[in-house]
């Protein structure tokens, strides 16, 4: 129906090759991104020995920097993935609740969404993280439950909108319960502007990981995420460039797709957003 | 007498801004007997909408009685309200936003079925086969989506999903105000259809006077929140009793020059007043042409006048 | 004399026509109903008539004159001094229309271009004619403050203080009640008769049609389905449309729950609008020329134009 631009062509394109890079990053790397050289230290890209080719050159400790960077890429996305639905599952509830009874609930639910948006959402992190410990499950516990109120508040809003129309009373007069009436008759109806903010609060994930992994309170080494290449490889900015530039571009090129693929997604769910 | 709607002294006021509360419906009493199509009618935000609401439990009075099928629903709790709701359903104004536009029609229309487990899986669909093909549609447009329907297509999916469970009253707030002149009569002629086959009461709410005139059996005009005049259609048409029912039907004018140029009809003047400030004694006095000077200081109470009951002390 | 002239008409966007070849001619002190149905361009005819198209349609042909002005080859400059001065229009929702921050009286004035202070006497006046009661308070009043049926009253004061030899009213009287209709077109009509101004009033509603209009312009999915003296419309409708849509309203005087008549099937939208005559999907007359070919308007008696190949009565 409607011809897709060059440039929204090109967002899909970055999107699609992150999320394939990440699904098969044990198919595109040719080596074990935890195996050690130390004969192999900080190789530049394009080093290729009898038995090996490093492409994007080798890191401090001699492992491969393109396995180590689609291996984060993995890390990233699953970190993100998990995040955005723990967060979403959490946020969304809430909201429903919060639109559709009123009262009380919803004036606990906004006062905690206003409570958790006036802290700094890096500094909750890193404090829960210090009480948890770092980890994979932790991070993705932590993101998940310290991101809701974005959601909380669409969702609330959204619900407040959608329960004043006729059909929703309909659904009542045909003796739908709360539970029906949300699911079925609610949730359809907002889902638009929910997948807006979580498009974006998915870049933000994936900046949070990689910021949390980079001060080390993410995943964990030998472990590969795009923030502790970079951190590891802060050191060597000088001597061994590519350490910190390959996994730095890419982390500004997804979430940049990312956040550019949510304005189009806004743009659609909402056509009065457009500007023309 | 048997009713299957009985409204007693409604009150239904909502919170105004700064202070006064807005009177949306003040001391209303009406009833509605089995397979009767009872007509409400008056200007826009004199609580047309606010009654029709109350009247099927959508809209908590500030006090009075709502009386359907034999209980009171006022304060009922949801699972009564649920129960009662069986035997009253509801059209609504606007065909768009009626009907949940992720939702396919079918499931629309056997919702109330399924959830009150009446009927489910293949009797559920042959059930809303029936009932697309007594609105007029077909038995395979149970699987579109709202949005490929017209309006008028759309009322007919309403109107038969208020039908699926057979209720005993069918209110319909404005059911043909948002529709196409032309598509108008395809629905007027079905609700008059539908509501003889099935013995239905209705509740039929409009501002368009010809409309009321030609569904209903009786009529109850209403000005700022109470009611001017209720009587049964013919009496009301042939000799309306209070001013403001004389002003109204004098006000619409007849599709048909000849007899519309004939007419000499006097436009009320005046604006209309705002129900969070009536005025005190008739609420009608102020643009009243034959108030007298106790109009604006007793308030008339509803009496017998004829075949009609009539708020005015002229009548 | 004629003080408004359209002449064939044509608007679309992109390439789907909306608007097609309509004509119609407004004497002084006559007023011409368009009415049609919600979607079938009466909106788009006025702005293209006062050149307010939005950018998104364009008129792809026709002439519009206004007295011995032709308006399409008007520059814009030209055409900012015609509006208010030569013709005016007043919209179905008062409220938005008019500025909620500025005074009535202000309002008023602007149309003559004028400071209020000079022109507060001629303000005052024209509050007067229009019917507001109490002009004095009400000049220095915000919209806000007023009912429907006073800003309506406003907009009319706004349109016609400059005397313009053509008013265009889209749906005055769709937002407000009965009560307040009737005055609206006992003032619309009073004014049309004293000041010989010409009126275009477009209106969905039949009975505002035989209360008020002259001649009347029935126009469906686009085109002018029939035209002429209301009072002859009315009485023998030529286009089944007219016919059927006459008879498919319910009336004061008919017997309460008869069938209605009723005209099958829904309007078109303009992006299904086909070859022939754009009713014959739903016309019980209609036979294989009417889906082929588009019915020219041709003159039947009581001086009406009607385009269909079988009249009804002809
Ligand atoms: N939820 C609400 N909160 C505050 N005021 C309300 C609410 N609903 C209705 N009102 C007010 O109550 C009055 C009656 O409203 P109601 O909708 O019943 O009128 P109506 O007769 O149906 O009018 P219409 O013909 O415009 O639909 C109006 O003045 C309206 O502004
Ligand atoms: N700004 C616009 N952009 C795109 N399409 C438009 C615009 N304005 C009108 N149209 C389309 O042009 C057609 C004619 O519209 P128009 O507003 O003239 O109808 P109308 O006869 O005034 O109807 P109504 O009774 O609903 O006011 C419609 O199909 C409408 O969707
Ligand atoms: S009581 Fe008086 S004011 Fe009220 S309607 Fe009757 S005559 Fe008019
Ligand atoms: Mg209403
Ligand atoms: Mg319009």
């Amino acid at each position: 129906m409607r011809r897709i631009s060059l440039g929204t062509a090109l967002i899909f394109a970055g999107l699609l090759a992150f999320i394939v890079a990440a699904i098969g990053a044990d198919v595109f790397a040719s080596n074990d991104p935890l195996r050690q050289s130390l004969l192999l230290r900080l190789r530049p890209p394009g080093t290729a020995t009898a038995t090996a080719y490093f492409p994007l050159g080798t890191d401090d400790l001699g492992r491969d920097l393109l396995a180590r960077i689609l291996y984060g890429a993995r890390a990233s996305l699953m970190v993100a993935a998990l995040s955005v639905s723990v967060s979403l599952l959490v946020g969304v509830t809430l909201g429903l609740m919060a639109g559709w009874f009123g009262g009380w609930v919803s004036i606990v639910a906004m006062r905690a969404v206003d409570t958790m948006l006036s802290i700094p959402a890096i500094l909750l992190a890193v404090l829960t993280v210090a009480v948890l410990g770092p980890g994979f499950f932790n991070l993705v516990l932590v993101l998940g439950l310290t991101r809701w109120p974005r959601y909380t508040r669409v969702a609330y809003a959204q619900t407040l909108q959608v329960a004043a129309l006729p059909y929703v009373r309909a659904a009542e007069m045909a003796g739908c319960g709360p539970g029906r009436i949300l699911l079925r008759h609610v949730l359809p109806n907002i889902a638009g502007p929910l997948m807006v903010v979580a498009t974006s609060e998915f870049g933000l994930m994936i900046l949070f990981e990689a910021s949390l992994s980079f001060l080390g309170l993410g995943i964990q080494p030998p472990y590969p995420s795009w923030g502790s290449i970079m951190s590891a490889g802060r050191q060597y900015v000088v001597r061994a460039w590519w350490l910190t530039a390959f996994p730095g571009a890419c982390l500004f090129g997804v979430v940049l797709c990312v956040n550019l693929f949510g304005d189009w997604l806004r743009d659609r769910v909402d056509p009065r957003s457009q500007g023309r | 007498m048997e009713t299957i709607l009985e409204i007693t002294d409604l009150c239904v006021h909502f919170p105004g801004r700064g202070g006064a509360p807005v009177r949306a419906v003040d001391g209303v009493s009406l009833h509605i007997a089995p397979g009767e199509t009872l007509g409400l009618v008056g200007e826009s935000g004199c609580g047309k909408s606010t009654i029709a609401n109350a009247a099927v439990g959508l809209l908590a009075p500030t006090s009075g009685r709502v009386v359907v099928a034999g209980t009171d629903i006022v304060g009922a709790s949801p699972r009564l309200l649920r129960e009662v709701r069986a035997q009253v359903q509801m059209v609504f104004q606007d065909p768009i936003t009626s009907l949940n536009p992720r939702m396919t029609i079918g499931t629309a229309i056997g919702e109330s079925l399924l959830v009150r487990g009446r009927a489910a899986g293949a009797a559920l669909r042959a059930r809303v086969g029936e009932l697309l093909q007594e609105v007029g549609l077909r038995p395979d447009h149970a699987d579109r989506y709202p949005h490929q329907f017209s309006g008028g297509q759309r009322q007919r999916v309403v109107i038969a999903r208020a039908l699926a469970l057979r209720p005993a009253l069918l209110v319909c707030d404005e059911a043909v105000s948002a529709l196409d002149v032309s598509v108008r009569a395809q629905i007027l002629n079905l609700l008059v259809a539908l509501q003889a086959r099935y013995g239905m009461a209705m509740l039929f709410v409009s501002h368009d006077l010809a409309v009321v005139r030609h569904v209903c059996d009786r009529v109850a005009v209403m000005y700022l929140g109470q009611l001017a005049e209720i009587a049964p259609r013919d009496a009301l048409f042939a000799s309306p009793r209070h001013p403001y029912t004389r002003a109204l039907i004098a006000a619409v004018p007849d599709p048909d020059p000849a007899v519309q140029r004939a007419r000499v009809s006097v436009p009320l003047v005046g604006e209309i007043p705002s129900p969070a400030n009536p005025p005190p004694g008739c609420r009608f006095h102020t643009r009243c042409p034959v108030a007298v000077a106790r109009c604006a200081v007793d308030v008339p109470a509803l009496r017998s006048v004829g075949a009609a009951m009539v708020a005015c002390h002229l009548a | 004399m004629i003080a408004l002239s359209v002449r064939d008409l044509s608007l679309a966007i992109g390439r789907t026509n909306i608007v097609d070849a309509i004509s119609f001619d407004v004497a002084p002190g006559e007023v011409l109903a368009l009415v049609g149905e919600s979607g079938c361009g009466k909106s788009v005819t006025a702005q293209a008539i006062m050149r307010l198209l939005p950018a998104a349609i364009r008129q792809t042909g026709g002439e519009i004159t206004l007295g011995a002005t032709s308006l399409s080859n008007l520059p814009a400059r030209a055409m900012r001094d015609l509006r208010g001065r030569q013709i005016a229009m007043i919209f179905q929702e008062p409220q938005s229309a008019l500025d909620p921050l500025a005074t009535v009286g202000n309002q008023i004035a602007e149309a003559l271009r004028q400071p209020l202070a000079k022109v507060r006497a001629e303000v005052r006046q024209m509050l007067v004619e229009v019917g507001i009661s109490d002009p004095d308070r009400r000049i220095d009043q915000h919209p806000f403050e007023l009912s429907g049926g006073m800003c309506q009253r406003v907009m009319i004061a706004i349109a016609l203080i400059a005397r313009p030899a053509v008013l265009i009213a889209d749906e005055p009287t769709t937002a407000l009640d009965v009560t307040i209709q009737a005055q609206i077109l006992a003032l619309l009509r009073r004014l049309a008769a004293e000041r010989q101004t010409a009126v275009v009033l477009i209106t969905h509603d039949m009975g505002v049609v035989a209360d008020i209009a002259d001649r009347v312009a029935v126009m469906y999915a686009g085109r002018v389905a029939e035209t002429g003296p209301t009072a002859a419309v009315f009485a023998t409708p030529a286009h089944p449309y007219t016919a059927l849509l006459l008879a498919s309203i319910p009336r004061l005087s008919d017997v309460p729950k008869s069938a209605l008549a009723v005209i099958d099937g829904q309007v078109p939208q303009p992006a299904d609008y086909g070859a022939g005559c754009r009713f014959a999907g739903r016309c019980p007359r209609a036979d294989r020329r009417c889906v082929a070919e588009t019915p020219a308007l041709r003159p039947v008696a009581d001086g009406r134009l009607v385009a269909c190949f079988h009249p009804v009565g002809g």
